[in-house]
């Protein structure tokens, strides 16, 4: 007992006087927390948006006009031709162009349905994708507005409303999502990263031989090396769960108790991996090239980004094997679902099992002596 | 009475042999030199009879225990300074003293006790706050010899302690491995000054990888026919 206390108290006199990994520990919090999320955005604010009008009737110029007092859209306007509307998207002048066919108008007012088109630049699969959500918006919209005054004519066209209700997330907020997002990858890195690159380190300047020529127990020096990173894994956390509340106005909807429960074995599977990569390392460059490899596919793989419900089946058994994505699971479910622990039970004990099963090898194969 | 008796002991890195099929014994309370060309093998013999590197055959006794069965108990009774000097440089002299001591089970009176007779004798008592990394060398030196001390062991393994510095602090050294000796503790140094061998009680000269001379350096210079102890390793390695 006496030992591993002795070691937590020089880890934390050693990180206090490292005044690099102090101010990355204090800002990188800060740095993610406040330019991330506002950078990281699924929402699009600017669309720009141009018209083919063959019809030039007064309810297409209406309906352009609509488009233009949209925040979301900057209006382009009328374009000659297809040609000219083809060559404006190459030059990116243009992400939409919305082209109204002839007798328009007259077709819709004889029941007939005319059709739109809608031409959208999908290089970026997701601008297209919302832009031509909001498009739809607004057309629908703005034949809601057009009910009153076609009611009267016999041939009504057909108005399909589609109301609806976003549970969890109301307002579709994306920060909503990658903010706690951010905890995750802050928790992350301070676990995987932190501790490998320490424990290289003392390989590197060669003071871990004086540990191992000691009589020292090896599970002290792991819990000498764990315990520090631990505390400081779960101080970030704190202090990321505060910055989400106080910048953001997210508040845990479910047990916070759940919560820190979850991350504080989150961190240990981390802690482990961290300790296991500085097994396999011979120096800061390779423990730094495996971690981030592994944080770059944990990351992708996590359900942060992309939902995992979306990936093949091969590509879900090999998340299995990812901690995050549990992680990442657990965090959804109780920050914005209102989960207790109860509910999160499943990926909770996966994560258990997870760092029982990491610690171990990196304990197992931990050897004071080279062979 | 040996405190290291070393038999047939051989480290392969594949195909390389780094340590052939070396036996000695060293005496309890000798200053036993060990000398050797870079490369000759002379770390890696140190470092399995420390217990940081597995043998690939071979048998040792340290300090009684035997290296294969009981590396465990050998630990507590030896002290180790490494080529390069590996205290904690971002850690005080008195922190890094108190560490040590700790991870070695001294009690904490009798160590406090320790730390400050330690420092004492080295002059280092008013620094005892300054970071390692703020001390010249010579006093890191000096310092991590006192650390490996601080649990009394019984035999201490120093590799190269004195490469570095300048004649004085190298002289102020080797007082203190004096001392140490005269307190019945048995050193064993490598060392690559030759003025230094001859402050040994014996020597030996390993070149790849064995042993191929071992006596007093007195001994050893009329055995070979020259004058000095640096004659000597040239006329060898050169054989």
């Amino acid at each position: 007992m006496r030992v591993i206390l002795m070691l937590i108290k020089k880890e934390f006199l050693q990180v206090y006087r490292n005044k690099l990994l102090m101010s990355i520990l204090i800002v990188a919090p800060l740095v993610q927390f406040v330019i991330f999320p506002f950078t990281a955005d699924y929402e699009i604010k600017v669309v720009k948006i141009g018209f083919i009008d063959s019809d030039h009737s007064s309810l297409t110029r209406q309906m352009v006009e609509k488009f233009t007092y949209s925040p979301y859209f900057i209006n382009y306007g009328f374009i000659e031709s297809r040609d000219q509307g083809e060559a404006l998207m190459m030059q990116d002048k243009v992400d939409f162009i919305i082209e109204f066919p002839s007798h328009f108008e007259k077709d819709l007012m004889n029941g007939l349905s005319p059709q739109l088109a809608i031409t959208a630049n999908a290089i970026n699969s997701v601008k297209a994708g919302i832009g031509s959500g909001y498009i739809k918006n607004v057309i629908s919209s703005f034949f809601n507005e057009q009910k009153e005054g076609l009611a009267n004519r016999s041939a009504q066209p057909a108005n399909v409303s589609i109301s609806k209700v976003y549970w969890y997330n109301e307002q579709l907020n994306y920060k909503n999502l990658i903010v706690p997002g951010i905890l995750v990858i802050l928790v992350t890195l301070i676990g995987a990263y932190v501790t490998a690159l320490n424990i290289v380190r003392e390989k590197e300047i060669g003071t871990i031989e004086q540990m191992n020529v000691s009589p020292i127990k090896k599970w002290h020096f792991l819990l000498g090396k764990m315990i520090p990173f631990w505390i400081l894994g779960m101080v970030e956390f704190i202090i990321g769960l505060l910055l989400m509340k106080f910048i953001f106005g997210i508040s845990v909807q479910g047990s916070v108790g759940a919560l820190l429960l979850c991350t504080s074995v989150y961190l240990l599977v981390m802690l482990g991996l961290g300790f296991f990569i500085s097994l396999v390392s011979r120096n800061q460059l390779q423990a730094m090239f495996i971690v981030f490899f592994l944080f770059v596919v944990f990351v992708l793989m996590s359900g942060l980004f992309t939902p995992t419900e979306g990936m093949p089946q091969w590509a879900k058994y090999i998340n299995y094997a990812n901690p995050m994505s549990f992680f990442m699971e657990i965090i959804k479910l109780i920050v914005m679902k209102g989960a207790g622990l109860m509910d999160v039970m499943k990926p909770l004990i996966t994560l258990f099992v997870m760092s029982v099963f990491i610690n171990s090898a990196a304990l197992l194969s931990y050897s004071e002596k080279k062979k | 009475m040996y405190s290291i008796e070393v038999e047939n002991l051989t480290k392969k890195f594949g195909h390389f042999t780094a340590v052939n099929n070396i036996t000695f014994q060293v005496k309890k309370g000798e200053i036993f030199g060990f000398l050797g060309a870079n490369g000759a093998g002379k770390t890696t013999a140190m470092k399995m009879m420390c217990g940081l590197l597995l043998p690939t055959s071979g048998k040792a006794k340290i300090a009684g225990f035997d290296l294969n069965a009981e590396s465990k108990l050998i630990k507590q009774q030896i002290g180790y300074m490494s080529q390069r000097f590996s205290l904690y440089d971002d850690l005080t002299i008195l922190e890094n003293m108190k560490l040590f001591g700790v991870i070695y089970n001294i009690p904490r009176r009798i160590l406090n006790d320790r730390i400050e007779e330690q420092l004492t004798e080295l002059k280092m008592f008013e620094i005892k706050d300054l970071l390692v990394n703020e001390i010249p060398l010579g006093w890191k030196q000096r310092l991590a010899f006192a650390t490996a001390m601080l649990h009394h062991p019984q035999i201490v393994f120093l590799d190269e302690p004195t490469s570095g510095v300048d004649p004085i602090v190298r002289r102020e050294f080797w007082s203190l491995i004096y001392k140490a000796a005269s307190q019945g503790i048995t050193i064993f140094v490598t060392t690559h000054y030759m003025d230094e061998a001859s402050y040994c009680e014996r020597i030996s000269i390993m070149a790849e990888g064995s042993v191929q001379l071992l006596g007093t350096p007195t001994e050893l210079k009329q055995q070979m026919g020259v004058a000095t102890i640096d004659d000597l390793f040239v006329k060898f390695v050169k054989r």
